[in-house]
C-alpha cells in the first residue's frame, strides 16, 4: 500500500512544474462558482499543495485545512488543458484526497463525513446507497445471453442518479453539520442507508430507465449478445477511489473482479464515461490479472444504421471524454452522423464540467456551475441539448429539458 | 470592534481569514513571496471598496490589490502582509458603445473575456499581454501591459480613456472620460496607468475599442544571424511599414517550439522573424510583397509569406506560448523562468541584439531571446533555480547587463512587465544615465498626496 511518503514525493513531482501563472483559474468551473475563493480553484489547490510540503520539509507535519480545496475539485481537467508547464491540478487533488483518507501529514481529521458514508455503505452493499436492487428494475422483462462471454455493465450509474438528486436535495435543506451527523451515524450503522430507497425522484428513474432500455435496443439491434448480471451487478467503486480511499478501494475493486472472473466473461461493455476511465485506465493498475477487454457501447455499434436528420442540437461533451487522454473520442463525429451539432462557447478542450463530481458533497457549489453551464448551453440557441454521462444528464436537466446520446441514436437507427 | 470584525460589516461573506485560504496570496507569477496577508476581501462594487480603503486608512493597515495575479515582476505581492483586496468578483462589462468607440469595465474583467466579449461586435481591444487568458483590464493598466500587437496600437496606456478609482484614503474619484479628447488638467488616468496599484484601487475602466481588420497577412523568414532580423526591421520601419505585429525569437526559442509544440525549423537558421500586417485584403496583398521584398534582401535561410489562417494561427499561438515553451528547457521543475524586458528605439535594434546575445554568451546561464521587434521590445527568458543564490546573483547580473545595452541605446529598462519588486534597482539605474534621480522624490511626493499613510502597495516602484 502506498505510504505517506510516497504520496508527498508524488504531490511534490505534480507541483514542482507549477509557476503560478495563474492560467488554469481562467477554466476551472469551480473558482467562480465559490464567489473566486482562491482555494476553490486550481492554482489556490496546487500553492495549497506546495505549502503542506513546505510545512511538512520544516515540521514534519502541516496545519492548514486542505480537505475542502482537495474535495471540491472536480476532476475535470481543464487545467490541465491550458498550463503551460502541464500541471494537473486534478491529479494534485486526487493526492491531496489521498493524504486526507489516509490520516495523515495534516494535524487534525479532515475527513468528510458523506464520504466515509459512501464508502462504508458501498463495501457493505456493493452499491453506494445501498439500493442495488433497485438499479436492476430497468431490465425487467428484458432476455439477455445467459451463456455469452460478454457483460453489459451500467455500473449502477445510471440508475442512482434518480437517488442522488433527492438525496442532494434533502442534504442541503439539512444543512452541513446535520446532514455531517447523519453520514457519521450511517458510516458506523450502515443499515440506515435501506431508507435511501424511499429517496427517489420517480420522473428521473423512469428517463434513465428508458435510457437504459434505448441502450439495450441500440445493442441488440446490432446483433451483440452480451449478459447482465441484474440484481447481482455491483457498484464499480468509483467514489471509494475519487474520495481518496485507495486501501477499501483496492478492497472492494478485488470483489467485483472477483465476480467478473467467476461469470466467465471476457468482455466488458460499458455505458458511462466515468465507469469507462475506471475500467480502461484503473482497474488494470490496481488489479492483477484484470485483463477484460472494456469497451464502451458506441465503440459496439455500426455507424451504417445511422441516418442524418435535420435535426439542430447542441452538445455538452462529457469532461471525462473531452479532457481526458486514453478514452473515448468518438462522441461528436458519431453525433455529427445523425444531427447537425451546435457547440457551446466552451467545447472540444476547453469543454466544461457539469459540476456533478461535487454534488454529493458541495451540493450548493455543484448546482452553481451546473446552472451556468446550462447557460453556456443554451446560448447556443439549439432547443435540444445532448449529452452522454448520467451525472451530466442529472444535473444540467434541473435547468431545462436535456436529452442522452442513447435516445438520439435509437430514434435515429435505420434497424428500428 | 477589531479591524477584522469592521471588515466583515463592510463584506460579510467575503473575508477570508482562514490560513489555508490566504496562501494563494502571498504570491504570483514571478518568483517572490510575500507574507500570509491578516486577511483577503472580494468587494463587489466601487463603494464597497471605498468603505474597505477607509477602514485600512483608519487602522493603517499595508493593503495589496490583485488583479488576475499574473504580474512577472511581483507587483500584487503582499510584502507588508496587511489586507488583499482582490478585485476577482468585479467582472461585469457594464456598457458597450461601438459607435462611441469605447467599452466599460470592471477591473476583474480578463483581457481575453472582454475580446470575447467584443468579437461580437466586430471589435476588439487591442493590448494583448501573452497572459491574456488570466490577465485582467485591472491588473494590466496597472502596469501598462503591452503585448503582440503593440508594434501598431501601443500598449495599454494609449487605449484608456478614463477610470474610476478609490483613493487610499477612501474618495471615489473619475479621471479622464468617454470622449477621445478631453482637458481636464493634471492627467489623473495616465498618472495611475502604470502605478502598479500604488496610488489607488481602479474600479472601474473606461477603455477604447478598434475595428478588427478586414484581414491579416504573414511574412515569415529565418536568418543566420539574429542581427539581420534586427536590420530587416529597421529596415521595414524606414519604409514606414505599418507592422501590425512583428515578432522575433533566437534558435533556443525555436528549439523550445519545436519540443512542445512540434514546430520545425530549417537546420542553419538562427532566428525567426514573424512579420503580420492587417488592412483590407488589397492592401495586405501589396504589403505583403513588398515586404516579403525587403525580408529577401537580408539573405534568409527560408522565407514563406501567408494568409491561410490556420497557419498564422499556429504560429501566433507558439509565440504567444513561448514563455510556456521555455518552461521545457528548464534543467529540473522546481527551476523558474524569470523574464527581462527591455525596449529600445527600433533603429538600435541591430546593435542591441548583437551585444544581447554577447551577454547571454557570458552570463554562464540558459537564457533564451525573443520579442516583440516591431516596437523594439526584447525579452530574455532566464531559467534560474531561485533557491540558489548564485544563480539568482547572476541572473540579476545578466539583467543589469542587459538593462545598460538597452540605456546606452536610449531604452529603457521596463518595457511592459512594470517594476514591482524586481525592476527596482534597474529602474534607479535608468534614472541615474537620465540624470533623473530627483524623479523618484517626485513620486514620492505624488504618493504621500494620494496616500498620506503609505498604506497601499508599499515597496513596489520605489522604496
Amino acid at each position: 500500500m502506498i505510504e505517506q511518503e510516497d504520496l508527498l514525493a508524488e504531490l511534490r513531482e505534480r507541483v514542482g512544474g507549477c509557476v503560478n501563472c495563474g492560467f488554469c483559474e481562467s477554466v476551472c468551473p469551480t473558482l467562480p462558482a465559490s464567489d473566486f475563493r482562491p482555494i476553490i480553484g486550481a492554482r489556490g489547490r496546487v500553492d495549497v499543495a506546495k505549502y503542506l510540503l513546505e510545512q511538512v520539509d520544516q515540521q514534519g507535519m502541516s496545519d492548514i485545512g486542505i480537505s475542502e480545496a482537495f474535495y471540491s475539485c472536480l476532476d475535470c481537467y481543464a487545467c490541465v488543458q491550458v498550463c503551460p508547464a502541464g500541471v494537473n491540478a486534478g491529479k494534485v487533488s486526487e493526492i491531496g484526497r489521498r493524504i486526507v483518507a489516509s490520516k495523515g501529514t495534516t494535524a487534525s481529521n479532515q475527513e468528510r463525513p458523506v464520504a466515509r458514508m459512501i464508502v462504508e455503505a458501498t463495501k457493505k452493499f456493493g452499491n453506494p446507497l445501498g439500493v442495488r436492487r433497485q438499479c436492476a428494475s430497468w431490465a425487467e422483462g428484458l432476455r439477455f445471453d445467459e451463456d455469452s462471454d460478454t457483460l453489459l455493465y451500467t455500473g449502477n450509474m445510471y440508475q442512482l442518479m434518480a437517488y442522488n438528486v433527492s438525496l442532494t436535495h434533502l442534504m442541503s435543506s439539512l444543512g452541513e453539520r446535520t446532514s455531517n451527523f447523519i453520514a457519521k451515524l450511517a458510516s458506523n450503522h450502515t443499515s440506515i442507508m435501506h431508507m435511501t430507497r424511499f429517496f427517489v425522484d420517480k420522473q428521473l428513474e423512469n428517463q434513465m430507465s428508458t435510457y437504459l432500455r434505448s441502450i439495450y435496443t441500440l445493442l441488440k439491434s446490432n446483433d451483440v449478445q452480451f449478459n447482465y448480471l441484474r440484481e447481482n451487478e455491483p457498484y464499480p467503486g468509483t467514489l471509494i477511489y475519487d474520495f481518496g480511499y485507495l486501501a477499501d478501494f483496492v478492497e472492494y475493486g478485488t470483489r467485483v473482479v472477483d465476480l467478473f472472473k467467476e461469470t466467465g466473461i471476457k468482455k466488458i461493455i460499458v455505458i458511462d464515461p466515468h465507469t469507462y476511465d475506471l475500467l480502461k485506465n484503473k482497474y488494470p493498475k490496481y488489479f492483477h490479472g484484470f485483463d477484460f477487454e472494456v469497451a464502451y457501447y458506441l465503440d459496439c455499434l455500426k455507424e451504417e444504421q445511422f441516418e442524418l436528420m435535420e435535426d439542430e442540437v447542441t452538445l455538452h461533451e462529457p469532461c471525462y471524454f473531452a479532457l481526458r487522454e486514453d478514452t473515448y473520442g468518438e462522441l461528436s463525429r458519431l453525433l455529427e452522423k445523425v444531427v447537425r451539432v451546435e457547440y457551446p462557447a466552451r467545447s472540444g478542450k476547453r469543454a466544461m464540467c457539469c459540476g456533478g463530481p461535487d454534488e454529493a458533497l458541495f451540493g450548493d457549489l455543484s448546482q452553481r456551475i451546473s446552472e451556468h453551464r446550462f447557460s453556456q448551453l443554451e446560448a447556443t440557441g439549439r432547443k435540444r441539448i445532448i449529452t452522454a454521462c448520467p451525472i451530466c444528464y442529472a444535473n444540467l436537466s434541473r435547468y431545462g429539458r436535456v436529452e442522452d446520446i442513447s435516445g438520439v441514436l435509437a430514434s435515429h437507427s435505420k434497424k428500428q | 470592534m477589531t479591524f477584522i470584525e469592521d471588515l466583515r460589516g463592510i463584506s460579510r461573506n467575503h473575508v477570508l481569514t482562514k490560513k489555508e485560504e490566504l496562501i494563494p496570496f502571498i504570491s504570483d507569477a514571478s518568483h517572490f513571496k510575500g507574507r500570509i496577508p491578516e486577511a483577503a476581501v472580494l468587494p463587489e462594487s466601487s463603494s464597497e471598496v471605498s468603505r474597505v480603503m477607509k477602514l485600512c486608512n483608519q487602522y493603517k493597515t499595508p493593503v495589496t490589490i490583485r488583479g488576475g495575479g499574473s504580474s512577472l515582476t511581483g507587483s500584487s505581492v503582499p510584502v507588508d502582509g496587511g489586507l488583499v483586496i482582490s478585485m476577482a468578483r468585479m467582472n461585469r462589462i457594464l456598457e458597450t458603445r461601438v459607435s462611441d468607440g469605447y467599452v466599460t469595465a470592471e477591473p476583474g474583467v480578463s483581457i481575453d473575456d472582454l475580446n470575447s466579449h467584443l468579437a461580437r461586435f466586430g471589435f476588439f481591444y487591442p493590448p494583448d499581454p501573452a497572459s491574456s487568458m488570466a490577465a485582467t483590464v485591472g491588473g494590466t493598466i496597472s502596469t501598462n501591459a503591452g503585448g503582440l500587437r503593440a508594434a501598431m496600437y501601443g500598449s495599454t496606456k494609449d487605449w484608456v480613456l478614463g477610470l474610476e478609482v478609490v483613493l487610499p484614503t477612501g474618495e471615489v474619484i473619475e479621471t479622464g472620460g468617454r470622449t477621445l479628447k478631453r482637458t481636464k488638467g493634471y492627467d489623473l488616468t495616465a498618472l495611475m496607468i502604470g502605478s502598479e496599484g500604488t496610488l489607488g484601487v481602479i474600479t472601474r475602466a473606461i477603455l477604447k475599442i478598434w475595428p478588427l481588420p478586414e484581414t491579416t497577412g504573414r511574412v515569415t523568414a529565418y536568418y543566420k544571424s539574429i542581427r539581420a532580423a534586427g536590420d530587416a526591421i529597421s529596415e521595414l520601419k524606414s519604409k514606414g511599414v505599418l507592422l501590425y505585429i512583428a515578432e522575433f525569437m533566437d534558435r533556443l526559442s525555436l528549439d523550445s517550439i519545436r519540443k512542445t509544440k512540434g514546430l520545425e525549423y530549417p537546420q542553419d537558421a538562427e532566428c525567426l522573424l514573424i512579420v503580420d500586417v492587417a488592412s483590407t485584403r488589397e492592401s495586405v496583398d501589396r504589403q505583403l510583397e513588398s515586404i516579403g521584398q525587403v525580408l529577401k534582401s537580408f539573405d534568409p535561410v527560408k522565407l514563406v509569406i501567408t494568409r491561410n489562417s490556420d497557419e498564422m494561427k499556429q504560429i501566433y499561438e507558439a509565440r504567444k506560448g513561448l514563455y510556456s515553451a521555455s518552461l521545457s528547457l528548464r534543467d529540473k521543475p522546481e527551476d523558474y523562468v524569470i523574464i527581462a524586458d527591455i525596449i529600445v528605439p527600433p533603429s538600435s535594434l541591430p546593435e542591441t541584439l548583437t551585444e544581447a546575445q554577447r551577454a547571454v554568451e557570458e552570463s554562464g546561464l540558459k537564457v533564451s531571446i525573443f520579442g516583440h521587434i516591431g516596437d523594439g521590445n526584447i525579452h530574455a527568458n532566464i531559467l534560474v533555480d531561485t533557491h540558489n543564490e548564485e544563480q539568482l546573483k547572476k541572473a540579476n547580473d545578466f539583467q543589469m547587463k542587459l538593462g545598460k545595452i538597452a540605456l546606452s541605446h536610449g531604452g529603457s529598462v521596463s518595457a511592459e512587465h512594470g517594476i514591482g519588486l524586481e525592476k527596482k534597482q534597474l529602474f534607479q539605474e535608468e534614472l541615474r544615465e537620465r540624470n533623473s534621480e530627483i524623479s523618484i522624490d517626485v513620486m514620492r511626493k505624488i504618493k504621500a498626496a494620494f496616500d498620506p499613510n503609505r498604506i497601499l502597495n508599499g515597496g513596489k516602484i520605489f522604496d
